[in-house]
């Protein structure tokens, strides 16, 4: 079925497309983005079951921009009234002008930026999807999560928790300037089991997750991944530390997606060439990793959580070869930064929600297949580690620092798993050095689009990450 | 709209409900170098609706919540709130009761900060911080917001009050013949606190000189660990998830009260406050978000736990009938001078990729950035590498000094040490 596109919004379109006209007047460039996405989180777990309809992506509400003298403003707002446009158009001039009395007041120089090209486009877009949220039989779908939460809590002992979420949002948004009217609506859904165990007074917590830009159907898949995340943290519960140095690794895909995120996504997110922050702008065109790596990052890339058709400041979606072969050929770029860069935006235009402002921001970052077998990866290292489980990662698009926390590593010692597990391991490295010594790549391939990204400490949004199993080398501590 | 909620929410057969409105007002100001880059404001009014059912002969309750927009018909209200109370009734938990209206007065409503005021102060601060050709502001971020919040429920709570917050995004750039480096940094707050700002700024600028000097960190294997930046939060953040009631109520915290924690094996055994306020906090209120007035309490005095706190559900599981969810903290207890704990050979740890310290299980960890290697007597800034541990097995041996330095909501020691962390290096020594 098709994920219909909001009621709302369709009925207050020409009252906000009316808006724009009026504002036209004034600046030289408006646009409007209006979202309604609502949507569920169910958490439920051995203390506490609640039901909320906040996840990370609703919300209900709408951000004008405009232009004049070089200058982009935004005002952000969530009562609107068709009656009463003018009265809107002069609140909304009013706050930027008090703005503006400010800075003038101080001098502040102004970075001048173009005005952003208009050209006509309309788009009516509703994906496809199982079910929707709002239909969702919320009776049997507590019953299903407390069902496996309770048989993995029932597993034993020294099970004192076991956490399990389900979330679906209904995407709608809708984006309109002078000429472009853009509307898009789609679900994505996300599910997560986190069982905590403990041992002798050490507590561990492993998760298993899946999502996609599906409806809660996919909730059918959360049983199977809280039985492996019962398997992994016992597993923890009897780790030991690792020796720091540097080892072979494999990392499987959901670590390939961390390192392509953390390594090639921030790096090349080109609002930070803006601002001279990523010595990514200095590499165009020049080797960063080895001939096995080629990577991809683009809403089209895959059916993810973040497979839109346009983004939030009304670009259409793309897929962007970021590293081809190990050449480093472009990155990603909202449409502001695209105008002081002199190149055209990709697509990653992304706001938190309408109440923040736009930066360049991933949407699936792929390292691509290659042909080797996992067996063949684990039988080519005398001493090493295979890692695996995702916690958090942190860039520096600077220096091309990487960090990597990840849940565990599987001891290889010729050519076979022997069964020793460490836990928990930090991966650092310096990034052209992590892709340069990328030897081996597998045929296989997933996406992960469990979570979010922050800009900094700020800024979250959704996105996805993955590709192969590869063999390289890192620091691990 | 309002007050057409609260009809329906009466209406709606509910056995308990609660309202939180929150009109907010935020102006923002995003800078390249000093080039204003956009401006942004925002005027946003958010009501949530949270409805409880009484189930199973009074044994259990359950609830359900959802955000009701401005913009919605009274009609779409109306069965957006039938649909809350359907799925109040799937949710079953054991039986708990909302905070009641006692015989307390609602605290005076602080006069709303002008948000113009908070940012133009933001503004001028940071034109007035120095910068020279080694170290300047690549770019800076100033986020100001005001809001007002009424919150009312079934049992006759109906408080108003306001929280003023900012936060300020700084990169600081550093810069020498072979290369540039930077750092980056978030500060949270009520208000402009402009002395801290530079002090803070200065320190960072100096954080970045010494940074282009690094060199590689050794390979130590373990060594002494001093914290002396923000990163002493994530170590302070172990002992009050521990005095959580969620983390009582679920087993993640085998503390007890008045049994020493870590069986009173603590050298320096730590004290942890709840407070209502500290200077400038973005975590000041007069009311938690679930209509508790917010106190003083000690939680942990000198090593050994006095109480839990937190949310109402977990609260009244745990029966802390007059708990609350705190928003500011100080973590204290050390009983030596900050330049005591830097003595022998140690690495003092200012500048990570990301810190962290697990308050699950008590793993920590992180990429440094900068570090200063104290090794006989002599002083190098190292770079690279990372540190990992356990609080576990760490914290019996932590030193605190007695001096404290805030970072917004939480107090804490200036200078925290940990023995025997693991460290990895890249260069042998």
């Amino acid at each position: 079925m098709k994920a219909p596109f909001s009621a709302y919004l369709t009925k207050i379109a020409p009252g906000l497309k009316e808006l724009v006209r009026e504002l036209a007047g004034h600046y030289d460039y408006v646009s409007i983005l209006s979202s309604d996405s609502r949507g569920f989180a169910v958490r439920v777990s051995q203390h506490a079951k609640t039901v909320s309809g906040r996840t990370m992506t609703t919300e209900r509400g709408h951000v004008v921009r405009v232009r004049q003298d070089g200058l982009y403003s935004e005002y952000a707002f969530n009562e609107f009234d068709p009656a009463k446009i003018g009265e809107t158009a002069r609140d909304i001039m009013s706050t930027i002008d008090r703005q503006l009395s400010l800075l003038k007041a101080g001098g502040t120089p102004v970075y001048e930026t173009a005005v952003l090209p208009d050209e006509p486009c309309t788009l009516f877009v509703e994906m496809e999807t199982g079910t929707l949220p709002e239909e969702t039989d919320f009776d049997a779908l507590i019953s299903k999560l407390t069902g496996i939460s309770d048989a993995v809590v029932r597993t034993g002992d020294d099970m004192l928790e076991c956490q399990v979420v389900a979330q679906s949002t209904h995407i709608s948004k809708m984006f309109l300037t002078k000429n472009r009217d853009l509307r898009q609506s789609y679900v994505y859904s996300e599910g997560m089991a986190a069982p905590v165990a403990s041992k002798n007074g050490r507590n561990e917590m492993s998760y298993a997750a899946v999502s996609g830009r599906k409806g809660p159907e996919l909730f059918d898949d959360l049983k199977a991944k809280a039985e492996e995340a019962a398997r992994v943290v016992r597993e923890l519960l009897d780790a030991d530390r690792v020796t720091p140095g540097e080892y072979d690794v494999i990392t499987s895909p959901e670590v390939t997606g961390l390192i392509a995120h953390e390594a090639f996504g921030h790096g090349v997110e080109m609002d930070m060439f803006v601002k001279n922050r990523a010595l990514g702008a200095e590499y165009i065109d020049k080797r960063v990793g080895s001939d096995l790596v080629t990577m991809h990052e683009g809403a089209l890339c895959a059916d993810s959580v973040t497979g839109y058709a346009f983004d939030d400041e009304g670009t259409l979606a793309g897929d962007v070869t970021e590293i081809d072969h190990g050449i480093l050929k472009t990155g990603i770029c909202d449409a502001l930064s695209a105008m002081r860069l002199g190149i055209a935006p990709t697509g990653n235009g992304k706001r938190e929600n309408f109440e923040h402002k736009v930066y360049t921001r991933m949407t699936n970052t792929m390292f691509d297949s290659g042909t080797n077998t996992l067996d063949e990866m684990i039988v080519s290292i005398s001493y090493g580690y295979l890692l695996m489980g995702m916690q958090s990662g942190m860039e520096d698009p600077k220096h091309w620092g990487i960090q990597c926390m990840i849940e565990r590593g599987y001891e290889i010692r010729d050519g076979r798993l022997t069964g020793r597990v460490v836990a928990p391991v930090c991966m650092t490295g310096y990034v052209p050095d992590l892709l340069g010594q990328i030897s081996m790549v597998s045929t296989d391939r997933e996406v992960f689009g469990s979570g979010g990204c922050g800009k900094g400490h700020k800024e979250w949004v959704k996105v996805a990450d993955g590709g192969p199993y590869l063999k390289t080398k890192v620091r691990l501590g | 709209m309002l007050d057409t909620i609260l009809r329906l929410v009466k209406a709606s057969g509910a056995d308990a409900w609660e309202v939180t409105e929150s009109v907010t007002e935020g102006w923002e100001f995003y800078f390249i170098k000093h080039r204003l880059d956009q401006n942004r404001a925002k005027k946003t009014t958010h009501t949530t609706v949270r409805l409880f059912r009484t189930l199973s002969d009074g044994k259990g309750i359950g609830s359900a919540s959802e955000e009701i927009p401005p913009t919605e018909t009274e009609e779409e209200t109306e069965k957006r709130i039938r649909e809350l109370m359907k799925r109040a009734s799937y949710a079953e938990n054991p039986y708990y009761t909302l905070r009641k209206k006692d015989g307390r007065t609602q605290e005076a409503i602080a006069e709303l900060p002008d948000v113009k005021k908070m940012a133009g102060d933001f503004l001028e601060t940071m034109r007035e911080i120095p910068e020279n050709e080694v170290t300047d502001l690549n770019s800076y971020e100033i986020f100001a917001d005001v809001s007002r919040i009424r919150f009312l429920n079934s049992e006759g709570i109906d408080l108003t009050y306001v929280r003023p917050s900012s936060m300020l995004e700084v990169v600081v750039n550093a810069r020498n013949k072979e290369h540039e480096i930077e750092l980056y940094r978030i500060y949270r707050s009520g208000g402009c606190d402009r002395d801290s700002i530079r002090k803070a700024l200065a320190e960072t600028m100096q954080f970045g000189r010494d940074r282009l000097e690094a060199v590689p960190m050794p390979k130590l294997v373990s060594s002494p660990v001093v914290f002396s930046t923000e990163e002493t939060r994530e170590i302070g953040s172990f002992f009050i998830n521990r005095m959580l009631a969620s983390y009582k109520v679920r087993g993640y915290s085998d503390w007890e009260i008045g049994k020493p924690v870590f069986d009173g094996r603590m050298e320096t055994p730590v004290t942890v406050e709840a407070l209502k306020e500290l200077p400038n906090s973005s975590g000041n209120a007069a009311y938690d978000a679930e209509g508790a007035p917010v106190r003083d309490a000690v939680l942990i005095d000198r090593g050994v736990p006095k109480q839990f706190v937190g949310d109402r559900q977990f609260s009244c599981y745990l029966g802390l009938e007059d708990s609350f969810i705190p928003g500011n903290f100080r973590i204290s207890g050390g009983l030596c001078d900050a330049g005591e704990l830097r003595t022998g050979d140690f690495l003092e740890a200012v500048e990570f990729s990301d810190f962290q310290v697990d308050p699950l299980s008590g793993n920590l960890g992180g990429e440094i950035r900068l570090a200063y290697w104290h090794h006989d007597g002599i002083v190098t800034p190292v770079t690279g590498g990372s540190i990992s541990g356990s609080m576990l097995s760490l914290a019996p041996a932590m030193k605190m000094s007695k001096e404290l330095r805030q970072y917004n909501n939480m107090e804490l020691p200036a200078v925290i040490r940990l023995e025997q962390v693991s460290v990895t290096g890249i260069t042998q020594i």
